[in-house]
């Protein structure tokens, strides 16, 4: 293991795990000194009844200030300022988010505006506008998963605007996660299959793109151990509470990896298709993982080849030479997209000619390739990708991946 | 006592001066390649008028100033942020890091990765300033100097990279 | 890969590495919203101009620093009053550690009396009695480290303190500072680093987080220890060592205290010797005991440990086996590199045979071991023998 030229690395919060972990929260937020909390999810989720177990968990020890639970899909800017309102009147004084990545980017900007004692999250959007602890804020992931909760970063989009705000800071870092169990047991097996393929891709490009450092290393490399053990059979098998809380800690391993040493093309990509065609983020990391590790081969192969032992086990490590290990990996991640497609019965799409929304209508047209290179040009992760990826070379990638072919090595710039 | 002593360590002159010097010149070169470059020429088309950005060493400078007037000209605005409204920041967390990129030791890239920057506005727009600074870098640096401050070295003809160069030169220089 | 039912892990530690590391603390410091550091040393590392270059760091910040640097190897009650007078007169906001061991007991110390108030320092001692967050504190690793500074335990005096509040905000690894100067302290450190590290990663308390600090720790111990003993001064290596004793630390910080540091230590009080060098020889010996008799998970141990080629070439059966030969193994490349330094076994360190009963009985009311379990321990590592192999 070797250090980079300069690192940093932060993963500063608590972590509580197991099949009995919402139990703790009250002790939780007494160590806190938080007593009043409003909880912060969506229709999903409460609809899912998961609202109920964590109240359920914690009657009678703990006083819930509100319950929000009308997040949109997509954080946005007026229901965050709306909450905070709601936060202020009902006289809470911290946060619990239950839910996926936009519930957690939801709480993580009302937390701004309320600890500020602001009315609108717009002012807070420079870097460094944060100066000091916000109050107290604990997140209970309900996917496995996005990793917000240990990101010290927050999205929110003024869809009037239309504009998407970044908040980084690591006063952004949750207090609290807690993984429980209970949280995924019923995640239908295609949304656990790109979740579970979006905390893959978040640990594979943390270790293979330019800010990776030991301690992101460890994280992912625990990471795709875990995940390459359980996501299939967790998709079969959707009941498995030892599974399910495994892909739990995954998630929030390869988050605490990425937030510290950032992603690369993959995401950038895989975000800009999100943003012009609508597609899920995990379906979209899925599909783009293996052409991201495909087209940055020249330049970090050799960090591709050394998470082959996590992603296969011992056999396949064993049997495969030594210059044959990269070009493993990337198989065995497209093979790993077949296997999920088949177990959660063809939903989970294989390349982006599959991705068609409930009434059938493919959700990625040729027509919309050039819109979404071009928004490619205004994604930051690309900075942190190996090699430079221009509009030429998106248009390519997603011509490839589109069709669900491996990557024309020959066409690719090296640079 | 003899074990305590408070110090105000001073400034540290020559490196801030190099530093100066050379926003200066990069400042100028980006004027003038919005003029000669056609890349460079579109980037700023596709940012609003009156966009400005500042490249500038934390805490108190040396600092460059570049901004895009109503007219859609692109000009080197100077060292002095004081009453400007700048829609990005580009800050370097010391005059150390500063150092270290304009030596080319470090890499915007590497610079980027290693957390030596802090950049303080919109995304989409601070990508274009990268990508404008990757172009002059190329256009300003000996290739084998430049190949260490870019991550893929382009393939100009050579019209483009020595007459471009020699335009830019003239016109940083110049200050037109 | 091992994964507990339930766990809870917590780490506050942020870390900063590597070139030019020191010249980013104005920027931390006021992401901490502190604008005047106290810098807190010793004679030693002020007399190789260590506080001079700290001091350079700072220059174009426009920030005004406080040096003190008379910090001794035993740290006192008295020395924590005449510091809390120095940090409120000159109102200071910071705490910067610069150094290792007594100079971070100290600094914690004090950062617990400026945080609240003097009367606080004795309410505070014991097992997590404090509340809430400290006021910033920094450690900059200088010379040897073993991983106590980043972790949640201080000393001073007669007190002992263990809360996560105690940990620094911020370590700084910087390779001007963390040059070694002496070769049987630099073994000594690493092996308390190891040890930390290998008992957090094996022990029954293991958990995916713990795990990933104490895996990053094991490899860069294993991966360059050797390279620093035969090359001393080696720049880059003493920095992947001082980065290693951090994440040491933090594992540490989120595991029970295993039987090799508390036998490991028990040994030192009693015999007057290093605690790195004791626990370095009852490594093995402790770990071969638990992996037999209470299953330590020791054969996941052989992926930091040799890497995945070698993990992948060993049998699963035989993995634990090879990790433990590994760890003899290194004991012997420690003995020849520190030409004797490093001791094979406890008789060479002219430990009293007869001692042994004494102070395993001393550790055992703290483990889970019970104390004939440490005497067997101490036993074998006294005459430098393994046990049956395990299989």
């Amino acid at each position: 293991m070797d250090l980079p030229g300069y690192y940093e690395f932060c993963c500063r919060v608590k972590i509580i795990a197991g099949h009995d972990a919402l139990e703790k929260i009250p002790g939780a937020l007494a160590g806190l000194q938080a007593r009043k909390p409003m909880i912060v999810t969506d229709q999903g989720v409460s609809g899912a009844g998961l609202i109920d177990i964590v109240t359920q968990a914690i009657k009678g020890r703990v006083t819930i200030g509100s319950i929000a639970d009308d997040v949109p899909p997509d954080s946005d800017l007026r229901v965050v300022n709306r909450l905070a309102q709601v936060y202020r009147e009902k006289g809470c004084d911290s946060l619990m988010a239950i839910g996926g990545g936009s519930v957690m980017d939801t709480a993580k900007g009302v937390n701004i505006v309320v600890s500020e004692k602001a009315d609108d999250l717009m002012k807070f959007s420079g870097a460094g506008a944060l100066k000091r602890a916000l109050n107290p804020l604990i997140v209970v992931p309900t996917t496995s998963g996005t990793g917000s909760e240990a990101t010290l970063v927050a999205v929110v989009k003024d869809h009037e605007k239309h504009l998407k705000m970044l908040f980084t800071s690591y006063f952004l870092l949750p207090d609290v996660a807690v993984l429980d169990s209970r949280m995924t047991l019923t995640l239908p097996p295609a949304i656990t299959a790109a979740t579970g393929m979006d905390a893959l891709t978040h640990a594979m490009e943390a270790y293979t793109c330019l800010a990776k450092n030991p301690l992101s290393d460890a994280h992912a490399l625990l990471a795709i151990d875990l995940i390459s053990t359980h996501l299939v059979k967790v998709v079969k098998n959707p009941g498995d509470r030892d599974g399910r809380l495994a892909l739990a800690n995954a998630a929030t391993l390869a988050g605490a990896a990425f937030s510290n040493s950032m992603v690369g093309m993959v995401h950038t990509l895989g975000h800009s298709v999100g943003v012009v065609c609508g597609v899920p983020h995990g379906v979209c990391m899925a599909i783009l993982l293996p052409y991201g590790l495909e087209y940055n081969r020249h330049k970090n192969g050799h960090l591709t080849a050394e998470l082959l032992l996590p992603l296969t086990g011992v056999d396949v490590y064993t049997k495969t030479p030594r210059d044959g290990r990269m070009d493993e990996v990337i198989a065995r991640v497209r093979q790993l997209n077949q296997d999920l497609h088949e177990a959660a019965g063809g939903r989970h799409p294989r390349c982006f000619k599959e991705v068609v929304d409930k009434n059938g209508v493919a959700m990625v047209p040729h027509e919309k390739f050039k819109d979404i290179a071009r928004t490619v040009l205004g994604d930051g992760s690309v900075f942190y990708n190996s090699e430079e990826l221009d509009y030429d070379d998106s248009l390519m990638v997603l011509e490839a991946a589109w069709e669900g072919r491996p990557l024309d090595t020959s066409r690719i710039k090296k640079g | 006592m003899g074990d305590f002593r408070e110090v105000t360590p001073g400034g540290n002159p020559l490196k801030r001066v190099y530093v100066a010097i050379m926003l200066w010149f990069v400042g100028r070169a980006i004027q003038a390649a919005a003029v000669v470059d056609d890349d460079v020429k579109k980037e700023f088309e596709n940012l609003p008028d009156g966009f400005t950005f500042s490249l500038g060493v934390m805490p108190n400078g040396p600092t460059m100033i570049v901004g895009k007037n109503r007219r859609g000209k692109v000009k080197y605005l100077g060292w002095n942020p004081k009453g400007r409204l700048i829609d990005l920041k580009m800050k370097i967390k010391n005059l150390e890091a500063a150092i270290l990129m304009f030596t080319f030791q470090e890499s915007t890239a590497v610079a980027n990765a290693r957390v030596r920057m802090i950049v303080d506005g919109e995304v989409p727009p601070a990508c274009a300033i990268v990508r404008v600074l990757d172009i002059v870098e190329v256009y300003l640096l000996a290739k084998i100097i430049a190949k260490l401050a870019v991550k893929r070295y382009p393939v100009w003809s050579f019209g483009r990279k020595w007459i471009g160069r020699t335009r830019i030169y003239f016109r940083a220089v110049l200050g037109y | 890969m091992f994964l507990p039912a339930q766990y809870e892990f917590f780490c506050p530690v942020k870390t900063n590495s590597g070139n030019r590391a020191l010249e980013h603390l104005p920027v931390e410091l006021d992401a901490l919203n502190a604008r005047k550091p106290l810098i807190i040393t010793s004679k030693d590392l002020s007399g190789r101009g260590l506080a001079d270059v700290m001091a350079d760091a700072f220059k174009d910040s426009g920030l005004t620093l406080g040096i003190f640097d008379g910090t001794s190897p035993a740290p006192d009650l008295k020395l924590i009053r005449e510091l809390t007078k120095i940090y409120r007169h000159k109102g200071y906001d910071a705490i910067i550690a610069l150094g290792g061991g007594s100079v971070m007991d100290a600094a914690k110390a004090l950062n617990i009396v400026v945080s609240g108030r003097p009367e606080d320092l004795e309410r505070a001692a014991g097992e997590d009695r404090m509340m809430k967050p400290l006021k910033p504190l920094i450690w900059v690793p200088a010379g040897e480290a073993d991983g106590y500074e980043s972790s949640k335990y201080a000393t001073i005096g007669p007190l002992n303190f263990s809360s996560p509040y105690l940990m620094p905000h911020l370590v700084v690894l910087d390779p001007r500072m963390t040059i070694q100067e002496n070769i049987e302290k630099t073994a000594a450190s690493a092996l308390i680093v190891l040890t930390h590290a290998v008992e957090a990663y094996t022990g029954p308390a293991k958990n995916p987080m713990t795990d990933a600090y104490a895996y990053a720790a094991i490899a860069l111990i294993m991966t360059h220890l050797m390279d620093v003993m035969k090359i001393f001064q080696n720049e880059k290596g003493c920095l992947d060592l001082a980065n290693a004793a951090s994440m040491a630390g933090c594992a540490f910080s989120n595991s029970p205290k295993g039987l090799v540091h508390t036998l490991g230590s028990a040994l030192a009080l009693a015999c007057g010797l290093s605690p790195g060098l004791c626990m370095g020889i009852l490594l093995p010996y402790g770990l071969e005991y638990n992996t037999q008799k209470h299953g330590f998970h020791t054969l996941e141990l052989l992926m930091p440990l040799a890497g995945p080629d070698v993990y992948a070439g060993t049998a699963g059966s035989l993995r634990s086996r090879k990790a433990l030969d590994i760890l003899y193994d290194l004991q012997d490349k420690l003995v020849q590199a520190s030409g004797g330094m490093v001791p094979r076994k406890l008789a060479d360190m002219k430990v009293p045979k007869e001692k042994l009963t004494e102070i395993a009985q001393t550790a055992g009311g703290e483990n889970i071991t019970g104390w004939e379990g440490g005497l067997s321990v101490l036993e074998q590592a006294w005459q430098g023998k393994p046990a049956t192999p395990t299989s």
